[in-house]
């Protein structure tokens, strides 16, 4: 045999009994075994055994969504990590940073892994729907996978939201108090529903205990159950979007009703017309294994390399120890929440509810409005030059105004030129 | 897949009375369920500092100044004989104000206000608050957050 030590290693671990009991199908020496491996494995079952090339392109993807399932695992392994030192108290929280930072073994690298992963995890995000509008992926039969997708990109927000509160610093403390003063401005239920975030009238312990459970429990469990909605509806809608497929014919939906009677069906004749029909088009698509498990492997490996990388160069952020008295001047949120803090500044319901809403209810309706099914499947396709116009307009609006509130804005909110000198602050009580 | 026809006529009295009890005792259990839920989460009791507090004899404060008081986040204003208490909590989203100038400043926005708490510019809605101050029985100065006053309301001591 020529094949490298780890492969025969592993051929001959694969065959012996315990390893057939616990793999089913050893290493895939053929297109069979290359097919049952995808299906005979609880982990890789959930993807097709043949995906399409087109689908392994990085160019179209990208890798975005990918790259923040993986975000979302690496949140989820140090969260957990996290929740075996922290304490929900607001008198312990803070104390419980500074041991993180200075006394637990690697309690640094994985707070900041964390940290980082949080911010990643919020801009992939983003890049991601990006990605999926200047393809048209949002199109039927996709159209409600869009909409899962607007959900979970809130869920992503609110979960950075809820996690900065709990290190119990300047910035926990301010983010929150601004945070929920926002909620109060939500018409008819803002008052009650601010009540009801905090658990009292102030920030503090009820507050920190509220934003606890809803951290490390509740966002996760929905983002979770979301996530595999979302990965579900991706195979069922026929796998990633690709050019040509709104001309292909032989994928129109049969409706039910139209199918005779008198005949029992397998499942495989009542399924939706857009599943991927093996053998339709043979070659365009190739085997998952090898071709894309290992590239997702990679793709795994690359963003823990970054996300570690990132996380022993570079501290996370800690403010002081929190002061219900003085907020820091300028008090700023994270850079994903400044363009909506740069709105609130002109009204905090117009900034900080209406617009916002609205944008949410946009995003929502989107594709139940851009009916149109040309170009679906490229970027930028001229046939889309409209929807993309609108869609790049907004992201330029959001972007300045991200970057005003990040450079321009020093004390008291004022306009301040980041080449300028440094402001002076002249004020106190 | 032979279903019977869905005739409204073919209803028959079974079917209507299983059909009601069903939506009936569904709709009921959901309900009960929300409003059990959100209610639970709706605290009866608070832990929180309270809203009335004393803040010293009135000889404490000088004539013409205008103090910070940090743990109840209040400006006690002496002008004579006469007592206010303004807030310092910033209408907009709860900011603490800074003394600036003739007004106030507040760091999150820049909503500024005058020395009567009315908004000179920036986001916030209304003016600062003015608190109820009275003078208690052993003399001392009581202020009362529960209850808001109109600007040109003082304690005349």
């Amino acid at each position: 045999m020529n094949a490298p030590l780890p492969k025969r290693l592993w051929l001959w671990l694969a065959q012996t009994r315990v390893g057939r009991s616990v793999f089913r199908v050893g290493l895939p020496q053929s297109n069979l075994e290359r097919s049952q491996a995808m299906v005979s494995s609880f982990l890789l079952h959930v993807q097709p055994a043949k995906v399409s090339r087109h689908a392994l392109r990085a160019s179209y993807t990208l890798g975005l969504g990918l790259i923040s399932l993986y975000l979302f695992f690496i949140l989820c392994g140090t969260g957990v990590l996290l929740m075996f030192y922290y304490v929900p108290s607001t008198a312990q929280a803070y104390d419980v940073m500074k041991d993180l930072q200075f006394v637990v073994s690697a309690g640094l690298v994985v707070r900041n892994m964390h940290r980082w992963a949080a911010h990643l995890m919020v801009l992939f995000v983003m890049l991601h729907m990006c990605r999926v509008f200047y393809t048209g992926a949002y199109k039927r039969p996709r159209e409600f996978n869009w909409v899962i997708g607007v959900g979970l990109f809130l869920i992503t927000l609110g979960l950075s939201f809820t996690g900065y509160l709990l290190p119990w610093d300047q910035l926990a403390f301010w983010a929150i108090t601004v945070g929920t003063n926002i909620a109060g401005y939500a018409p008819i239920v803002g008052p009650k529903l601010k009540y009801l975030l905090l658990g009292g009238n102030v920030v503090g312990q009820d507050a920190l205990t509220r934003f606890y459970a809803l951290h490390v429990i509740v966002l996760p469990a929905i983002a979770g159950l979301m996530i595999s909605v979302h990965l579900f509806r991706v195979r069922k809608d026929g796998g990633l979007s690709r050019p040509g497929e709104a001309d292909d014919t032989s994928v129109e939906s049969i409706p039910l009703a139209q199918l005779p009677t008198n005949k029992s069906y397998g499942l495989m004749e009542l399924a939706r017309g857009t599943t991927p029909q093996v053998g339709k088009n043979p070659d365009d698509e190739v085997f998952s294994w090898p071709h894309l498990v290992f590239r997702e492997l990679l793709l795994f490996l690359l963003v823990i390399a970054v996300v570690l990388f990132l996380a022993i160069f570079w501290n996370a952020p800690l403010e002081e120890f929190a002061n219900p008295i003085h907020p820091p001047n300028p008090a700023k949120a994270p850079w994903y929440f400044l363009g909506l803090q740069e709105l609130v500044s002109y009204s905090a319901f117009w900034g900080g509810v209406v617009v916002p809403a609205l944008l949410v209810t946009m995003l929502g309706v989107l594709p139940y409005i851009d009916r149109g099914r040309a170009g679906v499947g490229r970027w930028f396709a001229r046939e889309r030059t409209v929807a993309n116009t609108i869609f790049t307009v907004c992201l330029i609006v959001a972007i300045v105004l991200t970057i005003i509130g990040t450079m321009f804005r020093g004390p008291n909110w004022g306009w301040v030129e980041p080449w300028g000198p440094p402001p002076a602050i002249t004020e106190g009580h | 897949m032979n279903l019977p026809p869905s005739d409204p006529n073919g209803v028959t009295r079974r079917g209507f009375f299983q059909l009601t009890l069903g939506w009936v005792a569904g709709s009921f259990a959901a309900t009960a369920t929300v409003a059990a839920a959100v209610r639970f989460l709706v605290p009866n009791v608070l832990f929180e500092p309270g809203q009335r507090f004393k803040a010293g004899k009135p000889d404490d404060y000088p004539d013409g100044s205008i103090t910070f008081l940090e743990d109840e986040r209040v400006y006690l204003v002496r002008k004579g004989n006469t007592f206010r208490c303004l807030s310092a909590v910033c209408t907009h989203l709860g900011c603490t104000v800074n003394r600036a100038g003739k007004g106030y400043h507040c760091p999150c926005h820049g909503s500024v206000f005058n020395d009567e708490g009315g908004v000179e510019s920036g986001p916030a809605p209304r003016a600062l608050t003015w608190y109820l101050v009275a003078l208690s029985k052993d003399n001392r100065l009581l202020v009362d957050k529960g209850q808001n006053v109109s600007a040109d309301k003082y304690l005349v001591i």
